[in-house]
């Protein structure tokens, strides 16, 4: 019954995150007042089944869902929905989500598509702390992820407002205060999380897992990034840069987090790989 | 049909005769008094700086009194005026002009939002004086609905076209909240107070005003609730405000790119956005190379005003046709209050509900029964019917066509045939 329920739910899900997008494509390109009255409706709707999809797997197959790529896909595409939903609320605009939504639309199509069960799980994947770990990154990445889209929004608004250009991204995305700031909220967002799943990382795989080194690629990288990102943060507060300046550095941040996600995990030998 | 238009617009007049015709509110309150005298049944006086326009209903149509326009010239005391400032339709052409003037297609700045606020509050004036009744209720109510499915459906109303909004709205594109912003305004000219005048009114936190004539300047910071600052301080300012607006006559840049580099340092790199309305310009173009700066002067303005007025008559095609919608729907609810239909539609609607309660009862009566009990309801509904079929007949050869029409619309309102009926 419950095996049936998780299959489902693999069908359901990236029709409601095609429709998600696709209503706030509609609001932000067409005006539509009808997909503009109904796209939250249809984003915490998605939300609510992915939240209970996540719970049905993990109980289902007793580990949490981040044992092969295609779980962890899926659990990317709800931490940058659920990334976004926050940021939606704390900041009051809701125009931009179809330039965030078309990710976890992708993460999870694919996810579903490809989704299998792995027959053996190694013990240290099926540990709730490691769940909370590689939970709290991936809400972190998400952010940054989240953060990037607007400094990328940013940097078009910016251009159209400089160069008297005015399309469409002039005409309904917010104001550039206001990207700065929805950008700025998702960096600190991923800034915290990051920061959880380092401590927890550091303070409990050398307990875990015997090939435990500090000298690991993966692990530097990491330490890299969230460096990055403390810097950003203080060049923001303390220094006091604003802008063009800052939503550039928030792009160079992503940048170098992809290239620590995918480069060094396939032509780096890590502890850090287990599947 | 009974509705009748009489007006004068920026097309048939120029503004000095057109101000000589604008009527104050309690103008138009004793103006509506005195037409009511001359024959006029249902009326409502419309008046802004670019029209007064009169809808209004005849009591008696065959009745021949002095011309509209002079008893509006004479109420006004207004002199120079002829006939040809006017223009006066009549029936539907009369219910087509005002649903394109509520949608903004008429007016003189193509899509203008302020005439439909205009044209409520005028309505609201005739209807505390009591001047409205059936017909005009009717048609200013589907003006205002056109005049709002004009805005959500089309973008008739979108973009700025005017130099001082466009620069305001360019504003909010920049900030978010713009009542912790300040802004420096340089010069007291027309188009710069303008300018301010839009910001401040989108809650602006902070103004502050240089003028050569510092007098000048004082004056216009009292009227816009601002600052007065020295001329020759203005570089100073530019390290804290966020906005500046310039809009001197000086033939050399009053504002170098060096100054602005400058200020951006000592702003810490915050944006500074530049209106330069000035001719020849104030402020050195170049500086828009510098980060965060957003400097936009007088063609750059015309340019998006341009664009936006283009986009706006590219919309005026769907007004056209929600108007020729809307006024179908009206024809039809017109027309329908015509005494002959709503009789028929009445009887069709009795008979139709008796016919389905006998078929859902007849089986309970025996067969040589059945026939019977059809003639003795066709009886009771034809009986039901009698009088007040008769009354209204009768009702419509000795009352005023008004008279039979309001009764008709009640008639067809208890009975729900308004919806059938369109």
């Amino acid at each position: 019954m419950m095996l049936m329920m998780i299959d489902l739910l693999e069908i359901i899900l990236p029709v409601c995150y095609f429709i998600a997008t696709w209503t706030y494509s509609k609001s932000f390109f067409k005006n539509s007042k009808l997909a503009e009255s109904l796209k939250v409706r249809f984003l915490m709707t998605t939300l609510i089944i992915h939240g209970v999809y996540i719970v049905l797997r993990t109980l289902r197959f007793n580990h949490p869902p981040i044992t092969t790529v295609f779980e962890i896909f899926s659990l990317i595409a709800f931490t940058v929905t659920l990334a976004y939903a926050y940021i939606e609320i704390q900041t009051k605009n809701r125009s931009t989500g179809y330039f965030i939504l078309i990710f976890p639309f992708f993460f999870q199509l694919i996810s579903s598509l490809f989704i299998k069960e792995l027959t053996e799980i190694p013990q240290v994947l099926r540990s709730n702390l490691l769940g909370i770990h590689v939970g709290s990154a991936l809400i972190g990445y998400a952010a940054i992820t989240i953060s990037a889209v607007y400094g990328f929004l940013y940097l078009m608004l910016y251009h159209d407002i400089k160069s008297s250009h005015f399309t469409v991204i002039y005409k309904r995305l917010p104001n550039l205060e206001m990207l700065e700031r929805m950008s700025f909220t998702a960096t600190v967002l991923g800034f915290i999380f990051l920061t959880i799943s380092i401590s927890i990382g550091y303070a409990w795989l050398p307990r875990a897992i015997e090939k435990f080194s500090y000298a690991d690629p993966k692990l530097l990288s990491t330490i890299i990034v969230w460096l990055i990102y403390a810097a950003g943060l203080t060049a923001k507060k303390i220094v006091g840069w604003q802008g063009r300046r800052i939503m550039v550095l928030s792009l160079i941040g992503f940048i170098i987090t992809i290239f620590s996600m995918t480069i060094i995990n396939f032509f780096f030998s890590s502890f850090h790989k287990f599947i | 049909m009974n509705i009748f238009c009489l007006g004068i617009n920026h097309r048939t007049a120029p503004v000095e005769i057109r101000e000589k015709l604008w009527f104050s509110r309690d103008e138009i309150v004793s103006a509506l008094e005195t037409l009511q005298q001359n024959n006029l049944k249902e009326l409502v006086l419309v008046s802004t700086c670019n029209r007064t326009e009169l809808y209004y209903s005849f009591r008696n149509e065959l009745l021949n009194n002095e011309p509209l326009w002079k008893i509006l010239s004479i109420q006004k005391k207004a002199d120079g005026l002829s006939a040809e400032n006017f223009y006066s339709l009549s029936s539907l052409n009369a219910v087509k002009h005002i649903f394109g003037v509520a949608s903004g297609i008429d007016s003189m700045v193509l899509g203008d939002v302020q005439i439909l606020n205009q044209m409520k509050e005028a309505f609201t004036v005739a209807q505390e004086r009591r001047t409205t009744g059936l017909l005009i209720n009717r048609l200013f109510n589907t003006a205002f609905h056109v005049g709002k499915r004009a805005r959500t459906e089309t973008e008739i109303g979108e973009g700025a076209v005017s130099v001082s909004y466009a620069a305001a709205e360019l504003a909010s594109k920049i900030f978010e909240d713009l009542t912790k912003r300040s802004a420096l305004l340089i010069g007291a000219g027309e188009t710069g107070e303008l300018t301010a005048k839009h910001l401040t009114s989108r809650d602006l936190g902070n103004l502050i005003i240089a003028n050569r004539t510092r007098s000048r300047a004082e004056e216009l910071a009292a009227k816009l609730e601002g600052k007065v600052t020295d001329f020759d301080k203005i570089l100073d300012e530019l390290h804290h405000v966020d906005i500046v607006i310039s809009s001197v006559e000086s033939p050399s840049h009053i504002i170098t790119e060096k100054d602005l580099r400058n200020a951006m340092k000592q702003r810490g790199n915050k944006p500074l956005f530049i209106i330069d309305i000035g001719v020849p310009r104030n402020i050195e173009h170049s500086a828009n190379r510098i980060e965060n700066i957003f400097l936009y002067d007088i063609d750059d303005l015309n340019q998006i005003i341009d664009a936006n007025l283009s986009h706006r008559k590219a919309e005026v095609p769907k007004i056209q046709q929600i108007i020729l919608d809307e006024l179908s729907q009206f024809k039809l609810w017109y027309d329908a209050l015509e005494v002959t239909p709503t009789i028929q539609q009445l009887r069709d609607q009795f008979e139709n509900i008796r016919t389905e309660e006998v078929k859902k009862h007849i089986h309970h009566f025996p067969a040589e029964k059945r026939e019977e009990i059809e003639i003795l309801t066709k009886r009771i509904v034809n009986k039901i019917l009698h009088t007040p079929m008769v009354n209204l007949k009768n009702g419509s050869e000795e009352l005023s066509t008004h008279e039979t029409q309001t009764k008709v619309h009640i008639l067809r309102h208890l009975f729900g045939l308004e919806k059938k009926g369109s």
